[in-house]
């Protein structure tokens, strides 16, 4: 291993990626262009999701909740029902996608502080809408009890910024595949990511349509210096993506970030690696970019959307898939973002998902050393 | 075949899916030999010179160069030898600069040399002005002078030039050639492929490769020789009918035919030159040029050529 060939290479190849303006925007751009896209697709399909209300309350304060829940586009009042049982039929014949229980001390509660407890019942066939549902109630309700205890806090003459943040409990029944977007977008983020891999497995095949493939294999390189050298470059603009997409996330949609900002840097660059090093076998095989290209889209891109567990749950996969999924970088990478995301747990929990990343990436490694020949034809 | 040669090339064959590109090769070069490899497109020059830098496998036979056996060690050749690939195959985002830095790197160049020698190299290649000027817009003779700078760098003691000045303009062309004359005569074993025969006669020593076969192997002046006889030029109005008319002329051995001109092999051009003309006036084709001249090492290979043709 000589330190000297793998910083020349990876040197030589921040340059190109900088100087190229295609290699720059597939690196650099996409990654956030097509996230911002993908999760746009999603998010706008979703608008009045048909709701039922059973209001145990029937207070002035539930009623005015109502209102204000049903007020904008997002989600209409289909239907106030009497029973949990009207509920479910509405589900299951598809009028309804969501519905809220009001509990009896709604009013009584909220007043006296003590945070709201809605329960929020969604049709588990359409995650999505459900989901969205779920969120947006979540929102509603937390801008409408702030709005009622500030005029309780003026009342009484507390001053507001004495407010405390509302504890809101809401609970969504059978949906263990739910899928609001703030579970998306850490999802999409691996495979957004799934970019700067085309393009390692673009480099070589490059080198070989530009033939400056023949000056590198007959200088003395060794290499996993070249290909070590060829990835250590994508993983630092890899890295960049990583520092911008949170950026989005949490600024554009909200999504909120629980974890440890270093530890989820560390574990994309882990990730990187073994993506990159995926991009790599595919680029010691194919010779020419469109080759590659496409051979790319088929082994990178698909199995990121399909197999990780992103948009359909693994559990629910064929044993085959299952057991593909779990040689996918993106697979694991999904848990790490969601779980570094949504629910803050660190390094003592993902860490079995890290040693897989290594392992992945150090076996993709090795098969590329293997097969990549420093010959000719 | 010596012991000592520094580069022993013993019944090469190379074979690709269905084609023969090397067949039977046997060849040995002196060290400190300028040795010119000749030959039309499709030859096996490319193949000769990457099997000699390690980068292809050898079918059968032996190649031994500067002490390695490449059918083993085609990796440890790799420090010890400069070569030019026959396309450019520098990085055109690269500077002069940056693309020699590369190389240097690649080749372990001293770092506290480096600077200094490729300080060195821009001077020696002309292109000390446009160090910072990105690969991609260099003309063609300054993209050849920097792709032989960087196989220099390591300073090697053997340099495989493919083509080096194919799609070159001429006064660029001699430029690289009184850089090659240069390393020559400092020692270096140098082997360079050519497709213009004229080129060859700057080497010191002559191999003449057609369809993966090596013809013959000898100095530019005994190849020269090989030609018993004189060479007339002669231009006229229309070089197919003259064509016609001087083939079956006494004392003419060969025609070739050099775009509107035609030169032509015969036994004394003394003698020949006035009977020909004659000839050629008795058909009314105006002769606008015709004289004699010394044969070329041009006329030579392809008389080779065409013998070899007629074989087959
Ligand atoms: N990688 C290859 N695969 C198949 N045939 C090849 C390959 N490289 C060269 N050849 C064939 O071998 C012959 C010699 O080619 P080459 O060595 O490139 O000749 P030259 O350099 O003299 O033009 C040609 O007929 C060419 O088509
Ligand atoms: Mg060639």
């Amino acid at each position: 291993m000589s330190f000297r060939h793998l910083w020349a290479v990876t040197r030589k190849e921040i340059q190109h990626i900088f100087r190229d303006r295609a290699t720059f925007i597939l690196v650099l751009i996409t990654p956030t262009v097509v996230l911002l896209l993908m999760t746009y697709t999603l998010a706008v399909n979703i608008e009045h999701v048909p709701l039922a209300v059973l209001d145990y309350d029937q207070s002035p304060t539930s009623r005015a909740f109502i209102q204000r829940i049903t007020a904008g586009e997002d989600l209409d009042l289909y239907s106030q029902v009497d029973s949990i049982a009207e509920i479910e039929d509405m589900l299951i014949q598809g009028q309804v996608k969501a519905a809220v229980i009001i509990s009896p001390g709604f009013s009584r509660d909220l007043l006296s502080l003590q945070g709201i407890d809605l329960q929020v019942i969604i049709d588990g066939t359409e995650p999505e809408s459900g989901g969205f549902a779920v969120e947006h109630i979540g929102w509603r309700a937390e801008a409408f009890a702030n709005e009622i205890l500030a005029d309780q806090f003026q009342i009484q003459g507390i001053p507001l910024e004495s407010l405390q943040p509302i504890d809101l409990r809401v609970q969504a029944w059978f949906n263990p595949g739910l899928k609001p977007i703030i579970d998306l977008v850490p999802g999409l983020i691996s495979i957004v990511l799934g970019f700067p891999a085309l393009t390692v497995a673009l480099t070589l095949a490059r080198e070989h349509e530009h033939s400056t493939m023949e000056q590198l294999l007959v200088s003395p390189i060794k290499r996993t210096d070249l290909l070590l050298g060829k990835i250590v470059p994508y993983i630092l603009v890899g890295l960049l993506n990583v520092m911008l997409i949170p950026i989005f996330a949490i600024l554009w949609f909200r999504v909120p970030f629980q974890g440890n900002f270093l530890v989820f840097i560390a574990l994309s660059a882990i990730f990187l690696f073994a993506e990159l090093s995926m991009g790599m076998v595919i680029g010691v095989f194919m010779k020419s970019q469109s080759a590659a290209l496409a051979m790319s889209f088929l082994v990178v891109m698909f199995p990121g959307f399909f197999l990780t567990g992103i948009f359909f749950p693994i559990t629910a996969m064929p044993e085959i898939a299952r057991l593909e999924s779990l040689f996918l970088p993106g697979t694991h990478y999904a848990i790490i973002t969601r779980g570094v995301f949504l629910t803050g747990i660190g390094l003592e929990t993902l860490w079995p998902n890290a040693v897989m990343l290594l392992i992945i990436g150090t076996a993709f490694i090795l098969i590329s050393a293997l097969f990549f020949k420093k010959r000719l034809a | 075949m010596t012991e000592s040669a520094f580069i022993n090339i013993t019944e090469l064959t190379r074979e690709f899916k269905n084609k023969t590109a090397l067949e039977q090769i046997t060849l040995s070069i002196q060290e400190g030999e300028l040795f010119g490899l000749v030959g039309p497109d499709g030859a096996g020059k490319t193949t000769l010179l990457r099997i000699l830098a390690g980068l292809l496998q050898i079918t059968a036979g032996q190649v031994v160069a500067a002490g390695y056996d490449l059918n083993k060690e085609p990796e440890e050749i790799k420090p010890h030898i400069g070569y030019m690939a026959q396309e450019f195959s520098l990085y055109e985002k690269l500077s002069v600069v940056e693309n020699l830095m590369f190389f240097a790197d690649l080749y372990n160049v001293d770092v506290k040399e480096q600077e200094d020698r490729i300080q060195k190299l821009l001077s020696f290649a002309g292109l000390t002005e446009f160090k910072n000027r990105r690969a991609a817009h260099l003309s063609g003779g300054m993209q050849k002078k920097l792709a032989l700078a960087t196989t220099l760098l390591h300073e090697p003691p053997l340099l495989l030039l493919d083509e080096p000045t194919t799609g070159v303009d001429p006064i660029s062309r001699r430029e690289f050639w009184n850089i090659l004359t240069d390393l020559h005569l400092n020692g270096t074993t140098i082997i360079v492929s050519t497709p213009y025969m004229d080129e060859a006669d700057r080497c010191s020593r002559v191999g003449l490769m057609y369809q993966g076969e090596l013809v013959i192997c000898d100095s530019p002046v005994n190849i020269r020789n090989l030609l018993d006889g004189d060479l007339v030029k002669i231009t006229t109005s229309d070089w197919q009918e003259a064509h016609t008319v001087l083939a079956p002329l006494a004392g003419v051995k060969e025609i070739q035919t050099y775009g509107e001109a035609l030169h032509i092999l015969v036994d004394s051009g003394k003698t020949r030159l006035p009977q020909l003309t004659r000839a050629l006036k008795e058909h009314n084709l105006a002769v606008d040029e015709a004289r004699t001249a010394s044969p070329r090492m041009e006329e030579a290979f392809i008389s080779l050529i065409r013998k070899m043709d007629q074989v087959n």
